[in-house]
């Protein structure tokens, strides 16, 4: 019956199968998964002002108490002030923290706990669309809660460089990177506390290794490679770079990780979001 | 036209068959009604119905189109009112549906000039700008049923609509209907309160074990299973409900059981049993005579033992 349709209403059949079996789907981004992302932002918008705060707090008291504090005490990491080496890394971790915390514990209660999802999906909405809606949220969230950050490392005069006119795209991209996953985790978690399995087991180690304190070079090698293939680490490479104005080539090996990334992820949560809706 | 036609339609959940095999044929413009105690089957082809679950067997066609999870032609023209409420607790009463009419496609100035016209319908207008939490059960499936109009359904389709409503709250959702009705939406519902569908109802289909027992107007399905004419004895002893059960049903068209401490008997005129166990010397001393409803022809299709 289902392959039958399929082939007698071709637009449609992409749909038709994600209901079933394991697999790839590309999020969608039309006119209706930018009104799950209205949904999102209407919903923000009534607690903003503590959610900004929140978001805010801690990477700021990061910021104080490791920059200003045990900084004073810490050499010069690569010729740059602790202080100053550790603002564009604790940008990145604004931006990834931001999109990570939201993304899963929402997700979680959309599909297990309020029915947000189950009501989109009875409406003309795919999974996919779903999706798609989210990452436009979250990518928003990055650039938002970012630029917050940022306004503070300029006011700390902690800006060097013309180049953090580029942020936005490596902050849009850590909002598509960290969504996915994020996305992904609560579809299959089956209570809260395994949301924290991802937290610690993942989200920690990313927030600690991936040269936001330290850079890695006296790191043996093996422990390089691992962290080489975490997301953040680029994200963190490239939005340092443009803080500082230390533009190279090399940048360009970071921004092919993170696309590389954001597709792969990206293609992840649709059908295991429309497993869970379509039974 | 046929809204839904089914035929055979199946579904299983591994070896587990939830839907064995039903043909359904539902008319534009009629509420029909899908009775069936917990565990039937109904909620599960109405998933189908609404292209939330593929299936496994069979075919079904809604609307001219085959259903399947994601045909959007469908989804289109449909109404949801889901066992849950399922509303958003993020935004206002009014955003929730002024947000699912986008989700139709619907755009802005559209949205919201529908979303105010569903709320006046469903006496909520009052209750526009507020958060959905501090809404009162009965408010709360108002506010689905205006969610589920928002994208001007064909079909609506509602899974238990009035469960935990009080009788007021019922009332107003019934008189709802049947203006929705009169307007000419096809309505299929599943419950297992017996007055909304003898109520709401043109016709029904009576489903247990996936498989539907009985079908036709409320009427048809009454006299069919158990007669228009119902008569309660109460306190009948043992020895004297066998001899009551045993001249009963020289009657014809009668039926006697024995229910609890008591004697029941259905059939086109329960009067002619009465006047043969005068005849006897039979006559129970205290009974009720009453007109069968669906709740007999449920329990006597079902059977009295409670379901999980």
């Amino acid at each position: 019956m289902s392959a039958d349709a399929a082939s007698a209403v071709p637009a449609l059949g992409a749909e038709a199968r994600a209901g079933a079996g394991l697999g790839w789907q590309m999020p969608r981004f039309n006119h209706r998964a930018f009104m799950v992302a209205r949904r999102d932002f209407l919903a923000w918008a009534k607690y903003y002002r503590s959610s900004v705060l929140l978001n805010f707090g801690e990477p700021l008291t990061n910021l104080l108490a490791l920059g200003f504090g045990l900084g004073t005490y810490v050499a010069k990491m690569n010729g740059d002030p602790f202080v100053d080496f550790i603002g564009p890394g604790l940008l990145a971790v604004t931006a990834m923290n931001a999109v990570t915390f939201d993304v899963t514990f929402e997700a979680y209660d959309r599909l297990n706990q309020n029915g947000i999802y189950q009501a989109m999906i009875a409406a003309p909405l795919s999974a996919a669309e779903i999706v798609g809606g989210e990452i436009v949220w979250e990518a928003a969230r990055s650039l938002l809660y970012g630029a917050v950050f940022f306004s503070v490392l300029l006011v700390l005069g902690l800006v060097h460089s013309w180049w953090s006119l580029l942020l936005p795209l490596p902050l849009v991209a850590a909002g598509v990177l960290f969504a996915c996953p994020g996305l992904l985790v609560a579809t299959f978690a089956k209570n809260h506390e395994q949301l924290f399995y991802y937290f610690t087991l993942a989200v920690t180690p990313m927030f600690l290794f991936s040269g936001v304190f330290f850079p890695l070079a006296h790191l043996p090698a093996a422990v390089r490679l691992l962290i080489d293939v975490t997301p953040l680490f680029h994200v963190v490479n490239i939005v340092r770079a443009l803080v500082l104005g230390t533009v190279g080539p090399g940048l360009w090996g970071d921004a092919a990780w993170v696309c590389a990334y954001c597709l792969a992820l990206a293609a992840l949560p649709a059908r295991a979001l429309a497993r869970r809706l379509t039974t | 036209m046929r809204v839904i036609e089914a035929r055979g339609l199946t579904k299983r959940y591994g070896t587990m068959t939830a839907v064995a095999g039903i043909d359904l044929d539902v008319e534009a413009g009629e509420c029909f009604a899908l009775l069936g105690p917990n565990g039937a089957g109904k909620s599960t082809t109405i998933r189908m119905i609404c292209c939330l679950g593929d299936v496994t067997d069979g075919s079904l066609t809604v609307l001219g189109e085959p259903a399947y999870p994601g045909n959007r032609r469908i989804k289109h023209q449909l109404g949801v009112v889901a066992q849950e409420d399922h509303l958003d607790p993020g935004l206002t009463v009014l955003e929730n549906i002024e947000l699912h009419g986008r989700f139709y496609g619907l755009d802005g100035g559209q949205a919201r000039a529908r979303a105010l016209e569903l709320l006046v319908f469903l006496q909520l207008d009052s209750r526009a700008g507020e958060q959905v939490r501090a809404l009162s059960g009965g408010m709360r499936r108002r506010l689905v049923i205006a969610r589920a109009l928002m994208g001007g359904p064909r079909l609506l389709v509602l899974d238990e609509p009035t469960t935990g409503l009080d009788p007021q709250a019922r009332l107003l959702v019934w008189a709802k209907l049947r203006e929705l009705r009169a307007a000419g939406v096809t309505i299929l519902i599943t419950t297992h309160y017996m007055d909304e569908a003898e109520r709401l109802a043109d016709r029904l289909a009576i489903v247990d074990h996936g498989r539907i027992l009985e079908r036709g107007t409320p009427r048809e399905v009454i006299d069919r299973v158990v007669g228009a004419d119902c008569l309660e004895c109460l306190g009948v002893a043992e020895a004297l409900a066998a001899r009551m059960i045993d001249v009963a049903a020289t009657v014809p068209g009668a039926r006697a059981e024995r229910q609890g401490d008591g004697l029941v008997v259905f059939g086109p005129d329960a009067g002619r049993v009465l006047e043969a166990w005068r005849t006897a010397g039979l006559e129970p001393s205290r009974y009720v005579r009453r007109p069968s409803g669906l709740e007999d022809v449920f329990l006597s299709l079902t059977g009295r033992d409670l379901r999980e």
